[in-house]
């Protein structure tokens, strides 16, 4: 076996297809002018939504990426729904953080800071509103700060629940920390590494867990929040890690992986709380990515697996929604991304409010004519 | 040639692991693509589906369009050799057939080849169960007529469908003839056979040691004479091989012989042993160990440096290549750029002896440092461009054992019609005084080999030598 070499120039190939599909760069595709800056979908629900930072700090274990730093720092950031809907618009992101974004997935069609202009629709900081509300962690794709999942957790807290995402730092190209410290993707540098999906999805389950026990005596309003109802809802790496949560943390009882390679080794013995991939082409059953159809064996209790039509690997995300302000010409045959957000959300919070409020949700049951994009797998897809 | 599968597969698990971000640029090792036949894939390649008559031609012809490394291949030798394969398959499968003669080649490329194709589809149209099987070894063999280590055809790189990201596949053992000198380079092992390292699986539940002798695998002996023989090549079986492997053991220590059977199979690896770049501070020397020059490789083990030299005056740097059989040129090139400046680190070059050099990037900061690198035979491709140049630059000390010598050339893939990889070399490489490299490895300044007993206690003469070089 002297091709040592030649194999390993096939590497980012082999590599990149293990993995969940990689943004694309769609420098090609980009259009002549960006239309200026984006504005989220209104959320669905009821309710105003309100949103707040908190900033925690585990100094029970060393940062799994800085060696530098003796604990392990995490932004987390709350929609929740809250008393009124007027007051300050929170922002989508940091000029800084738009920069280190786009800079990062190498998007150069529009000013760096394009992204800090976005519009959402929460009010920063305020005050909530209910009680014994449902909880949902939302847990970001590689590289991706948590505000790219801003359309999907301002639709949850607008329907109820309190959405608590986590920004992994030094997972993502930036995460601001207090004293407007900047994080930036330490984990990049081996993300090429064996085992790499492996590890960091252990680290976010201990993040997560972590963020459990601190969020009762770190957030004013958590008293609001029922702790017997917690589910985990990511994209990409973040879903996969939505099941490493539960296998870590009892407390998580249902989760949802949204096209995100399967990292978490399931006991042999099987996995019996609720769990859902939601995912893209690239995940159909047979595919060319084969870790769902591993796990999907090992699912014992309720369960699905809904491949959407046309959606690809940033389809779950805001990235679509965000594509005129960047001045980049959505693919020809993907979702549009008004559909893609509204699937998103639609089977998302089925999803939980068939698990976490117990109500049953016959769209989860069955293909539906309002979303003939949703293809309930192993049955009823196959790679094209 | 099952080398290319076997090359393919290992990858495919050891590879898989990476994830999610998109993926780095394809940097130093690949070269640009030329004619139309064949392209480089564009992402991930599609669900692999069968080798058809289609897929050798458009492979063939790829090979006469894209491979510049060597002399130019005989297009009528390599049709040759894809027919001798197809016959001696016939043979295997006890249906030869009268008319499965070679066809008359005239030295046109394209008549020879629908000359090949005719007799192909006569063939096939007696034993059309056999067809499949017919194209792949007829395709494999006009790879292998190349006699280029870095030309390889990836095909079948299935995955176990159990596969967790890390995990490894075999008997979870190395031993000190590995996996590549298994497969293609015993003319260099060394007896005696032992364990060099417990990853897990078989061998780690039926208690093997380092240091344990291997007498024979499958009733037979790894040496004869002196000589390795193919019976080593048992101790590496790839997915989908999954026969039980019969060891005799001889642990030095106690004088105990036994005799185990492993099965191979999927194993957890420690995901801390995965991690391609470690470092650690020996008192006053940076110890670094890499086992593959990934991308962004040389300016983690930089920082790895930098790090341990915070608040310590460091005298010496080792890096602990020994294992590392492959990466990128560029980064090579890199981690020299911290050892010298204004130097070639090797050259790239083509058929017509057209040379690319690549030379040191200066704006990298000199460490300053003594450096002694470890290396033993499964330093490979990019760790012996890195050895060569620091034993040629004069850049540090090399300890150990001779590198790997498979470092033939940075290779290009093209996607082939049926979703596998043909890696063509575009040019061959040279050491930065001109000098061949591949094949012949590049010898230590100071041979330290592993013995059974060392590695038994655990003990690494190796990198003692090193550290007493550096505080000499």
């Amino acid at each position: 076996m002297r091709r040592l070499l030649a194999a390993a120039t096939g590497l980012a190939l082999l590599a990149a297809s293990a993995c969940s599909a990689p943004t694309p760069p769609r420098a090609a595709a980009v259009s002549p002018t960006p239309t200026g800056p984006a504005t989220l979908p209104a959320p669905t629900g009821p309710h105003p939504v309100g949103t707040t930072a908190l900033y925690l700090k585990d100094t029970s274990r060393p940062d799994p990426w800085n060696l530098d730093a003796e604990a392990r720092e995490l932004k987390v950031t709350l929609w929740y729904p809250a008393k009124q809907r007027d007051g300050q618009r929170a922002p989508y992101m940091t000029p800084k953080e738009s920069e280190l974004l786009l800079r990062g997935t190498q998007i150069t069609s529009a000013p760096y800071d394009t992204l800090s202009r976005t519009r959402t629709n929460s009010i920063k900081d305020a005050e909530p509103a209910g009680r014994s509300l449902p909880l949902v962690v939302l847990s970001p794709g590689f590289t991706k700060p948590m505000s790219t999942l801003t359309s999907l957790a301002e639709d949850l807290a607008s329907r109820g629940y309190v959405v608590a995402g986590v920004d992994h730092t030094y997972e993502s190209y930036a995460t601001t920390l207090p004293g407007g410290r900047v994080a930036e993707c330490l984990a990049c540098d081996s993300n090429s590494d064996p085992g790499f999906g492996a590890g960091l999805v252990q680290g976010r389950a201990a993040d997560v867990s972590f963020v459990l026990d601190q969020l009762p005596s770190k957030w004013d309003g958590a008293g609001r929040i029922d702790r017997s109802r917690i589910a985990m809802v990511g994209q990409s790496i973040g879903g996969s890690s939505a099941m490493a949560s539960m296998l870590e943390d009892p407390r998580v009882r249902a989760g949802i992986d949204m096209d995100g390679t399967a990292y978490a080794r399931i006991p042999k013995s099987g996995f019996s709380r609720p769990f859902m991939f939601l995912g893209s082409a690239q995940h159909v059953s047979g595919g060319p990515a084969p870790t769902w159809d591993r796990d999907w064996k090992l699912l014992t209790g309720w369960k699905r697996w809904i491949v959407l039509s046309g959606a690809e690997h940033q389809s779950f995300t805001d990235t679509p929604l965000l594509s005129d302000a960047l001045g980049i010409k959505p693919l020809p045959g993907v979702l549009p991304a008004a559909r893609a957000a509204e699937l998103t959300r639609t089977y998302v919070a089925a999803f939980l409010d068939q698990h976490l409020k117990g109500r049953r949700q016959p769209l989860l049951d069955q293909p539906s004519s309002r979303y003939p994009e949703a293809k309930f797998c192993p049955e009823t897809c196959a790679p094209s | 040639m099952t080398a290319v599968r076997v090359a393919a597969a290992g990858l495919a698990l050891l590879l898989a692991a990476a994830c999610t971000a998109p993926p780095p640029p394809p940097r130093g090792e690949t070269g640009t693509a030329a004619g139309t036949v064949c392209a480089p894939p564009k992402g991930a390649p599609g669900k692999e589906t069968a080798t058809t008559i289609e897929v050798v031609e458009q492979a063939y012809f790829c090979i006469l369009g894209n491979y510049h490394s060597g002399a130019t291949p005989d297009a009528r030798s390599l049709l040759t050799a894809g027919f001798t394969a197809l016959t001696q398959e016939l043979n295997r499968n006890g249906r030869d057939l009268p008319d499965a003669v070679m066809p008359t080649l005239t030295g046109d490329l394209k008549a020879d080849w629908a000359a090949f194709e005719t007799a192909y589809r006569k063939i096939t149209g007696q034993v059309p169960d056999l067809r499949d099987k017919l194209a792949v070894a007829a395709l494999e063999a006009i790879v292998a007529a190349l006699d280029d280590e870095h030309a390889s055809w990836a095909h079948d790189v299935g995955q176990p469908p159990d596969y967790y990201d890390g995990d490894g596949y075999g008997l979870g053992l190395e031993a000190n003839v590995n996996a590549s000198q298994a497969d293609g380079g015993l003319a260099a092992a060394v007896p005696p056979l032992f364990v060099t390292t417990v990853q897990g699986g078989a061998a780690q539940a039926a208690g093997l040691r380092p240091g344990d002798v291997i007498e024979s695998i499958n009733g037979s002996a790894p040496f004869i004479d002196g000589k390795a023989t193919r019976a080593i090549a048992a101790l590496y079986p790839r997915y989908p091989q999954a026969r039980p492997v019969e060891l005799s053991l001889l642990r030095q220590s106690t004088g105990r012989r036994r005799s185990v059977t492993l099965q191979p199979g999927l194993f957890q690896r420690d995901l801390a042993d995965l991690q391609v770049v470690r470092s650690k501070p020996l008192d006053d020397i940076a110890y670094v160990r890499v086992t593959s020059f990934l991308p962004d490789s040389a300016d983690r083990i930089l920082r790895a440096v930098f790090r341990l030299r915070r608040g310590r005056t460091l005298s010496g740097v080792v890096l602990d290549l020994r294992g590392n059989s492959s990466g990128s040129a560029t980064e090579a090139t890199r981690l020299l750029s911290a050892f010298a400046h204004g130097k070639v680190t090797a050259y790239h070059c083509t058929a017509g002896d057209t040379c690319q050099s690549l030379r040191t990037d200066d704006t990298v900061e000199l460490l300053g440092l003594p450096l002694v690198v470890l290396t033993d035979r499964g330093c490979a491709s990019a760790c012996e461009h890195f050895a060569s140049a620091v034993k040629d630059l004069r850049a540090g000390r090399l300890v150990g054992t001779r590198t790997a010598g498979m470092v033939s050339g940075p290779a290009q893939p093209y996607l082939l019609t049926n979703n596998t990889i043909l890696n063509l070399p575009a040019e061959h490489h040279l050491g930065p005084n001109r000098e061949v490299v591949d094949r012949i490895g590049v010898p230590p300044d100071h041979y330290v080999p592993l013995t059974p007993e060392d590695a038994a206690a655990g003990r690494d003469l190796a990198l003692a030598e090193a550290l007493t070089l550096l505080h000499r």
